[in-house]
C-alpha cells in the first residue's frame, strides 16, 4: 500500500499553503513572463517590495492581482531596524497583509543580513502584531534570539542573495534544522538549481523562496516549473525517510540461488520461488 | 513652503495637513505614505500637519525577492 501525504502542509503563522515554494517577482523580462512563471510554480506566497511611487506601479499592481496568489511583502534595501518597521507598517496598510519578509541588510557586498538590526526590528514588529519571517544567516545564537522575540518561522539564506551558488554551509543548515525541529525554516536566497532546492528539502527545512534563479534563467517558465517539481520530490523524499547510507557495498539483488557459484544452494524443483516468497 | 517628496524638492502652500498635500499630489493607488521617517495610516492623514522641510515618502508596489 502506498504512502500518500495529501494533508501535507506548509503553515506559517496559522496560513494553510498547499505548496513549498515562495517565488520572487523581480527581474523578469515582461509582466507575461512573471505571469506565466506564477503560474507554472504555483507557489504558496509571491514575494513583492514597496518602492518610491513610479509610473509602473499601477500596472505591477493590477498584475499582482491577475496573478492571484497570497503576496509576501519585504523590507529589501533597509540598512536599519527603524526603516524596516517604517517600511512593514507600510506594507501592512497597502497588501493588508500581517506577514512580513523582514530583511535589514549589513553589507553592501553580500546583501548579509545585520544580525543586531534584524532582532531589533523582529522584536518591535512581533509587538506590533506582525508576523515576521526573518531573513537570516544558519547563525544558531541569532536564529535563537529571533525565535526568543517571538518569530514563528526563519528565513535562513543559503548563500547571498542572487548568486546562485546553492548551500555555502550545508553542516550548519542542517545543524540548524536538527535543533529547530518544530519551527517551520524557509531556506531564502542563494539557490541556483532546483537540485539545490531539492536537497534543502530532503534536509528537512520546510520550504524554499527564490526568485533570480527563475527570473534569469534562459526558460523561466520552464525552470519556475522545474523548481515547483524539485521541491515537491525533495519533501516527499524527506517524509519517505531516506536510508541510511552504508560505509560498504550491499548487493541488492539477492545472493541466494546465484547460478555457477561454487556454493549455490542447489533447489528442489519449483522450491525457489517458494524461498523467496517466504523470506 | 518647501518639503521634499520621494526625495524632491516641491513648493506647496503653507499650512497642510497630509491629507490635503495628497490631494494636491494626486498619487495613483494604492500608495501608502510615510512622513519624516514614520508610518502614517489613511485614518490619520488629516490629523498630521506639514511642516516646511518635512520628508514624504509615498510608496507603491513593486516587484521584490
Amino acid at each position: 500500500m502506498q504512502s500518500c501525504h495529501t494533508e501535507d502542509h506548509l503553515t506559517l503563522y496559522g496560513h494553510r499553503f498547499t505548496s513549498r515554494l515562495l517565488l520572487g517577482t523581480a527581474r523578469y523580462e515582461s509582466p507575461r513572463q512573471l505571469l506565466d512563471a506564477t503560474l507554472a510554480a504555483e507557489p504558496a506566497l509571491l514575494t513583492v517590495s514597496l518602492r518610491r511611487q513610479a509610473a509602473a506601479g499601477q500596472t505591477f499592481w493590477d498584475l499582482l492581482r491577475k496573478a492571484g496568489r497570497p503576496l509576501l511583502p519585504n523590507t529589501a534595501g533597509c540598512l536599519t531596524a527603524q526603516d524596516a518597521v517604517t517600511t512593514a507598517c507600510m506594507a501592512r496598510e497597502l497588501f493588508e497583509t500581517s506577514l512580513i519578509k523582514l530583511e535589514v541588510i549589513g553589507d553592501d557586498a553580500n546583501l548579509q543580513p545585520d544580525p543586531f538590526g534584524l532582532i531589533e526590528a523582529a522584536t518591535e514588529l512581533v509587538k506590533l502584531g506582525f508576523h515576521v519571517l526573518p531573513y537570516c544567516t544558519e547563525d544558531w545564537v541569532v536564529c535563537k534570539r529571533l525565535l526568543d522575540c517571538g518569530c514563528e518561522a526563519l528565513m535562513p539564506w543559503a548563500a547571498p542573495i542572487g548568486t546562485g551558488q546553492g548551500p555555502r554551509n550545508p553542516a550548519g543548515l542542517r545543524e540548524l534544522r536538527k535543533r529547530i525541529p518544530d519551527v517551520p525554516l524557509i531556506v531564502d536566497a542563494g539557490l541556483g538549481l532546483p537540485s539545490h532546492a531539492c536537497q534543502v528539502m530532503e534536509w528537512g527545512f520546510d520550504g524554499v523562496l527564490l526568485n533570480t534563479a527563475v527570473s534569469r534563467a534562459s526558460d523561466p517558465i520552464r525552470m519556475a516549473k522545474a523548481f515547483a517539481d524539485s521541491v515537491r520530490a525533495g519533501r516527499g523524499a524527506f517524509l519517505a525517510v531516506p536510508m541510511v547510507a552504508q560505509e560498504l557495498a550491499v548487493p541488492s539483488t539477492p545472493e541466494f540461488g546465484r547460478p555457477f557459484a561454487p556454493d549455490s544452494v542447489v533447489m528442489a524443483s519449483g522450491s525457489l520461488m517458494s524461498e523467496f516468497v517466504k523470506s | 513652503m518647501f518639503v521634499i517628496v520621494n526625495g524632491h524638492e516641491l513648493l506647496v502652500p503653507d499650512q497642510q495637513t497630509l491629507r490635503e498635500l495628497l490631494s494636491l499630489l494626486s498619487p495613483t493607488a494604492p500608495f501608502a505614505v510615510a512622513h519624516n521617517e514614520e508610518f502614517v495610516s489613511q485614518a490619520n492623514y488629516g490629523e498630521r500637519r506639514i511642516c516646511p522641510g518635512d520628508r514624504i515618502d509615498v510608496v507603491s508596489p513593486m516587484a521584490g525577492g
